[in-house]
């Protein structure tokens, strides 16, 4: 059975717009205007016991709302969740000691004391008993590798080492659902590798179920074996990472090295030329003709080395984005 | 049951959190503590003074200098005690986004806001109990109460906080609609001052006034512990008035239950 389950969820938020300008500001006292924003658009998708998904899309394509009505944040405009058998939105306290929501953005820390104060806290607003709560600590803290910066006042933490204690925070309750929005947000490439190991680690440790935002495709492609694509509200795409290509982009990538250069031959009619250095040409071609087209360019040319592959992920991507949905096969 | 153990297990940690985060801002505490010790003792000055006038036989409706001596150490006390700034923090906690992460805890948020709350009218007595002292030195009240008396005069004081506090942090639930709340935060304590007790005692106010401060909340919060404290109230008359602080206190809890529903279900945090 499903941990998750979310049924034409949709979320439309009133958004106030005006001018600006004094006379539109002062316009709007008396005449406000809103304009509807369909932040999530019936959107359905379930997921099970220890899967790790992760939510792709640009700024505001509905990630962080969709995250926010699971974590019992937003009540929806219309559409159903369940989430352990809870609707996340009634807030019910046995649903939220069994949930974390980490937020990039917003810090859950005690600002002006030491982490470790805020450790306590978490600890007994949980009501995690002594012993396990000392184990967890100690695993978090090792983990993480925050022996040193536990004494040190969250004010004066640098970015990675207050993400890892906001994680570290998040976990201490050893939730089943974790709910990890862009999480590594600003993080240095080295400090984002760590939380992704943490993540992978306390997920194949505790089986817990993992929905994941971000922006960066590394976080994705490092993590999540399925992959969920959301823009202007609506799920694009949703099955594993290595389907996506195959799903969104009707194109492989041949890639040859040849023996000299190719002076006068026209790539054109093999396909869409995507990168060309010296001897070496990448060639964008359908899906369907690829291995004629390698056919054909090992028949004609002299090639010394030959790839087919799919396209990488980011560009797919960001093909996908620049489309839209209505022209996404 | 589970909510209740959820609290008994995290107030102390919030109270200890509370004091710590409050020893970092202490410059900032002791300021508040003194302002808090300021107003009344300016009020008691003022209100001995017009007292003294030879005119009026030296007492305004029964109040001479020494019963404005009396009453207004004992609005200073109650006055610390009833303190709440909900009003001034809900607004920011929903506009910077970080009534997200309270919402996110099994526990309500105000439980931490009356940990705070608490944390602080507990430290600050370190400086306010010594100032107290010398201000009662010099201004010698007189209280002439019986055992009885006092003892439901401190539960009056421990009610009129509770009510206050319930009122103040049920009103912060508008900041969800309206995002600052800072202004009706001075509208409430300037409400308090005129029709509270705190600039001058709700019985010396003109008649007219009377049926107006008889219908709010306001005068069993500061008014009538001093006035229980003070020995001008009869036994009876103070358990009719713990009866009246308890129905504004349910009123109080029942306001809060209907905004802080309603109010969440509103609340769509920070963007979108």
């Amino acid at each position: 059975m499903p941990q998750i389950e979310v049924h034409q969820l949709s979320r439309i938020f009133k958004v106030p717009e005006r001018e600006s300008s004094f006379k539109a500001a002062l316009a709007s006292l008396f005449n406000r205007r809103y304009r509807e924003v369909r932040a999530v658009d019936d959107i359905s998708f379930s997921i099970e016991q220890g899967e790790i998904v992760g939510f792709l899309g640009p700024n505001g394509a509905g990630k962080t709302t969709t995250l926010k009505m699971l974590a019992g944040l937003l009540h929806p405009t219309s559409g159903t969740a369940s989430v352990l058998g809870y609707t996340p939105w009634r807030r019910e306290a046995d649903y939220l000691s069994r949930i974390s929501m980490v937020m990039g953005q917003r810090s859950q820390l005690l600002w002006d004391l030491p982490a470790m104060d805020s450790f306590r806290v978490q600890l007994a607003v949980y009501r995690v008993d002594k012993n396990s709560g000392r184990d967890t600590l100690d695993e978090m803290i090792a983990m993480l590798d925050i022996g040193d910066v536990l004494r040190k006042q969250v004010r004066t933490l640098s970015l990675g080492e207050r993400m890892k204690c906001e994680i570290c925070l998040s976990l201490l309750h050893r939730p089943a659902v974790l709910f990890l929005d862009e999480p590594t947000l600003g993080l240095d490439v080295t400090m984002q590798g760590r939380i992704r190991e943490f993540v992978a680690e306390y997920n194949h440790r505790h089986g817990a179920t993992i929905i994941l935002t971000s922006h960066y495709m590394a976080d994705v492609t490092a993590l999540c074996k399925r992959i969920v694509v959301i823009d202007h509200g609506k799920i694009l795409f949703d099955g594993p990472l290595a389907d996506l290509s195959a799903r969104l982009a009707p194109f492989k990538v041949i890639s040859i090295d040849l023996e000299t250069s190719p002076d006068g031959y026209n790539f054109d009619r093999i396909g869409e030329v995507c990168a060309r250095k010296d001897q070496k040409v990448s060639i964008r071609v359908p899906r369907e003709r690829a291995a004629a087209l390698a056919g054909r360019l090992l028949a004609e040319l002299p090639v010394r080395d030959v790839t087919v592959e799919d396209p990488p992920i980011e560009d797919v991507i960001k093909m996908v984005f620049a489309r839209g949905m209505e022209q996404t096969p | 049951m589970t909510v209740l153990r959820v609290i008994l297990s995290a107030m102390p940690a919030y109270l200890r959190a509370s004091m710590q985060g409050m020893f970092q801002y202490r410059g900032e505490l002791i300021l508040w503590a003194i302002w808090g010790v300021v107003y009344p003792t300016v009020a008691m000055v003022a209100w001995q003074a017009a007292a003294r006038d030879p005119i009026e036989g030296n007492t305004i409706k029964g109040y001479g200098a020494q019963e404005f001596a009396t009453y207004f150490l004992l609005t200073m006390v109650i006055g610390h005690l009833c303190t709440a700034w909900d009003m001034f923090e809900i607004g920011y906690l929903i506009q910077s986004g970080k009534m997200s992460t309270k919402l996110l805890r099994p526990i309500l948020p105000i439980w931490e806001s009356i940990s705070d709350n608490l944390a602080y009218k507990v430290l600050t007595l370190v400086i306010l109990l010594p100032l107290w002292l010398l201000i009662a030195l010099w201004a010698r009240p007189r209280f002439d109460v019986s055992g009885m008396q006092a003892l439901l005069g401190v539960m009056a004081i421990g009610l009129g906080a509770a009510l206050n506090y319930i009122f103040n942090y049920a009103l912060a639930m508008l900041a969800f609609w309206i995002t600052r709340t800072d202004g009706l935060g001075q509208l409430w304590f300037g409400m308090s001052l005129f029709f509270g007790g705190r600039l001058a005692p709700v019985t010396i106010m003109p008649s007219p006034m009377q049926p107006l401060i008889s219908m709010m909340p306001f005068k069993w919060i500061i008014w009538f512990p001093s006035a229980a404290l003070m020995g001008q109230l009869s036994e009876r008359e103070i358990l009719i008035g713990l009866g009246c602080q308890l129905a504004w206190l349910a009123a109080g809890l029942l306001l809060f239950r209907i905004l802080w529903r309603a109010g969440v279900k509103r609340f769509t945090a920070v963007g979108i």
